[in-house]
């Protein structure tokens, strides 16, 4: 479904330069992967990729198939002619987001939220769809209330809502229990996994906590970061777990 | 299974809910604003509610809209009807010589007379209608307040009005019964004056200079053309003594005689007198011999047998492309047969004008013509026009004409005289008026039209002044506003500036999921903008409502300085949509940096976060 090969992001910050590559990454239909890592490995550019935010800067393979027809959109090709538009449509069509500390609007509800992908998509999310989701998460008493007065935890499930709502094929959650504590990470991973199943929506969780992914997931990667000199600092993406429980 | 996405759409609520749900800062920003506009507004109203104030109590007294003459010279009609569709001009009438213009005025049963200027007027006369009266019709005047104080009249009741002229030494007059339909306020004017018609006055100018009326039944002359000469050829049997001759010329208007010989009789009357008669030639150098000077000499040779001949020179008309010089020339059959020549069938002269279109009749050289009709036209102070009726011919070789004929074709070169076709009768054309009332549509029309008249070389007098003044002040003030309204403008766009920027700054996560949820660069620019216009529009609201409430008071302090319906601070309607339209450009311009700045942000900074 998201396929990267060989693709290397270049990032210079003042003297040194950081150097990510990713020799194959791909994602397949209703599959969970991981992506772990310390910080500063690369973990959370190659999700900027992934979400079509970030431009590679050598790259050989970048396609995303786009729905059950088998059509293949080449995403290299729309970053060579820097066409915004059918990037932003990719976003808006196909993924769902969920941030570190959710992503959420502080100026719409909750329910406003959680229906803006739909509405912006032009496929409306039905009120009852709403609701059901809500409810499996445990926030449906939440819905008619402002971000700002959710706990955190809340939050991070209103997100994980807004993600699937509008029925994306791919979600990405950067770090989504970062925030919260141990246990109430857990529950919320579990949602998640349990959501994304039901709505066979591939997941794509990119976090530094190894132990609470690792159980969950049928794909794993991981950087292997070297120092090449100085100014050279060079992490590789690398394939740690297919297939297993 | 999906509609065609447009994200667009979604962005204006979007940016609402931000404003509502950042409404302290948003309510400052239309404070703000408000602050810059309703000042404005309020500085606009009062420039315009001023202005305007001053100028309606101009337009409101027609004396400001007032052209006149300082001069009194000649005015054609020709000029009038001209003047009539010059651009500006209200309402005109011409008037007549000042001097021509007096009569008295006598009420109901005292005897005093008052005399008073006539002033004519006619349908559409701002001074009357716009000072309380209504336009005259024939046989009604209007009084102005101080002929109506000094007469003793109300409106509503009859005036005699008493024309009079001295003829001949003789003081003749004609009264004339007037309704007075209205008594003008005093501020159309301090003097005594009445207002009639223009016919009215016309007849009352026309019986002054000795002219009839016949509509109204005052004697006079006819308006009839009347003859003149340039000599006369006195025709003796027998020569006078010399001591005669000259005593005959006194006291008849006739300055010389002399002898004249008979090749001069020849060209002047077509024949030569007969063998012994005396010929002299009566002349009066300088002014034109009529009616009068002839009959003097009749008189004084009474009992003689004598042919007198009035002569004029120099007539031509035109006929057929030729000019001829007929020969004016009117004999009883008493006189041609003393003379010797044949009758003329028009009679002799008389001092009166052959009737029955005798007038025109002539006489053609023989074989000349077949024709019953010459059309022939003779040049004057206007050009004439008629048929002569050739009712025989002649041996004179030159067409014989009545001697009445000549006398008018040649008064015609000294004053206007036009043939009525139906009448067969020449008739004193108009001459020019000695003036007019002249009031431009609006105040503003009077400075060009004053120049204009000033450029035609009329010398008139006009309230441009005034009017120039407003002017002045208008533009001292509209100069004024757009300088305040400049510093305004900077202020109110530097704060919309400076405001949706830093909310652009402040909101950058926000704008970045919105970018990652799939809003492209393009989308997010129209976020500021949409934020720009909403509190552009709350700002007119606020400012027009500040604008109303201050207008209020400022009308309402002022009130007892203000007529009804004045007011010295409002905004004409037609530049309300002007003034939101220029705010809510500007507020777009506004935004644009913000817009700008939006479409910077890098969705990646949402994942980013802290």
């Amino acid at each position: 479904m998201v396929r990267l090969e060989d693709i290397v992001k270049r990032r210079s910050q003042s003297e040194s330069v950081f150097e990510l590559q990713v020799p194959s990454f791909a994602v397949h239909p209703g599959q969970m992967v991981a992506v772990i890592g310390e910080s500063g490995c690369g973990k959370s550019t190659l999700l900027d990729m992934i979400a079509l935010v970030m431009e590679p800067t050598e790259v050989a393979r970048f396609e995303i198939s786009t729905g059950n027809t088998g059509g293949v959109c080449d995403v290299a090709a729309l970053w060579a002619r820097g066409d915004e538009g059918a990037l932003s449509a990719l976003r808006r069509d196909f993924f769902g987001y969920v941030l570190q500390t959710g992503g959420l609007l502080p100026f719409l509800s909750v329910r406003q939220n959680i229906c803006l992908p739909g509405r912006i998509k032009g496929h409306p999310i039905l009120p009852g769809r709403v609701g059901t989701l809500a409810k499996r998460l445990g926030v449906a008493g939440c819905l008619d209330r402002m971000p700002e007065s959710l706990s955190i935890g809340q939050r991070q499930r209103v997100a994980i809502v807004r993600a699937l709502a509008h029925q994306p094929r791919l979600v990405l959650a950067d770090e989504p229990t970062a925030a919260v504590d141990k246990a109430r990470a857990r529950a919320i991973m579990d949602d998640m996994q349990r959501l994304a199943e039901d709505e066979s929506v591939a997941v794509v969780v990119v976090t530094h906590d190894v132990d609470l992914i690792m159980d969950r997931v049928e794909v794993a990667y991981t950087f292997d970061t070297i120092e090449v000199s100085e100014q050279l600092t060079r992490s590789t993406c690398r394939l740690v777990k297919e297939h297993s429980p | 299974m999906t509609r065609p996405a447009n994200p667009l759409k979604y962005i204006p609520s979007l940016a609402a809910s931000h404003l509502r749900h950042e409404w302290i800062l948003t309510f400052c920003l239309v404070i703000a604003l408000a602050a810059v506009i309703a000042p404005l507004l309020v500085l606009l109203g009062l420039k315009y509610g001023t202005i305007q104030t001053l100028r309606e109590r101009l337009v409101e007294d027609p004396v400001f809209r007032e052209i006149r003459p300082s001069q009194t010279r000649e005015f054609s009609p020709q000029w009038f009807e001209e003047l009539s569709v010059w651009p500006g001009v209200g309402f005109y009438t011409p008037t007549i010589l000042p001097l021509s213009s007096v009569i008295s005025v006598v009420h109901g049963g005292s005897n005093s007379a008052e005399l008073i200027d006539l002033i004519p007027t006619a349908a559409g006369d701002p001074l009357l209608l716009e000072n309380g009266g209504v336009v005259p019709a024939d046989g009604e005047v209007v009084l102005s307040a101080e002929a109506a104080r000094r007469c003793g009249v109300q409106s509503g009741e009859d005036i005699i009005s008493r024309v009079t002229r001295s003829r001949g030494g003789r003081m003749d007059f004609v009264e004339e019964r007037l309704r007075v339909v209205s008594v003008l306020s005093p501020r159309a004017g301090s003097l005594a004056r009445v207002y009639a018609p223009l016919p009215f006055v016309l007849d009352v100018e026309g019986y002054k200079e000795g002219y009839a009326a016949p509509s109204r039944g005052w004697a006079g002359e006819t308006p009839q053309p009347y003859p003149s000469f340039d000599g006369a050829i006195l025709l003796l049997p027998h020569p006078m003594l010399p001591i005669a001759r000259s005593g005959l010329v006194i006291n008849t208007g006739f300055g010389r005689i002399t002898d004249v010989s008979a090749e001069r009789v020849k060209e002047l009357l077509g024949f030569s007198p007969p063998h012994g008669f005396g010929a002299y030639d009566l002349l009066a150098p300088g002014t034109p011999v009529t009616m009068t000077n002839l009959r003097a000499i009749d008189q004084k040779l009474r009992g003689q047998t004598r042919v007198l001949l009035p002569y004029v020179r120099g007539v031509t008309i035109e006929s057929g492309g030729k000019s001829l010089s007929p020969i004016g020339l009117s004999l009883t059959s008493e006189q041609a047969q003393l003379l010797g020549v044949p009758e003329t069938p028009w009679g002799g002269y008389t001092g009166n004008s052959p009737e029955d279109g005798r007038l025109v009749h002539t006489l053609w050289p023989e074989g000349e013509t077949s024709a019953d009709e010459m059309h022939v036209r003779a040049s004057g102070i206007a050009e004439l026009q008629f048929d002569l009726r050739v009712i025989g011919t002649t041996s004179f070789g030159r067409p014989v004409v009545p001697i009445e004929l000549m006398g008018i074709l040649r008064t015609a070169s000294q004053r206007a005289i036009s043939f009525n076709q139906k009448t067969q009768r020449f008739e004193m054309a108009r001459g020019g008026y000695r003036g007019f009332r002249l009031y431009a549509e609006s105040i503003d029309d009077v400075p060009q039209l004053y120049y204009k008249l000033k450029a035609e070389g009329i010398e008139v007098i006009a309230e441009v002044e005034a009017i120039e003044r407003i002017r002045v002040l208008d533009q001292g003030l509209t100069r004024l506003f757009w300088l305040i309204a400049l510093l305004g403008l900077f202020g109110g766009t530097a704060v919309l500036v400076s405001s949706l920027y830093a909310a652009v700054e402040r909101r950058r996560r926000d704008l970045g999921v919105l970018r990652l949820l799939g809003f492209s660069r393009l989308h997010v620019f129209f976020f500021p903008i949409a934020q720009g216009l909403m509190v552009a529009i709350l700002g007119l609201l606020a400012g027009f409502g500040g604008y109303a409430a201050l207008a209020w008071v400022i009308n309402h302090a002022f009130a007892t300085e203000l007529a009804p319906g004045e007011a010295f601070c409002v905004i004409p309607s037609q530049y309300i949509p002007v003034f939101c339209f220029v705010t809510l450009v500007l507020a777009g311009l506004a935004s644009l940096v913000a817009g700008w700045r939006a479409t910077c942000i890098d969705p990646a900074e949402a994942i980013r976060e802290q």
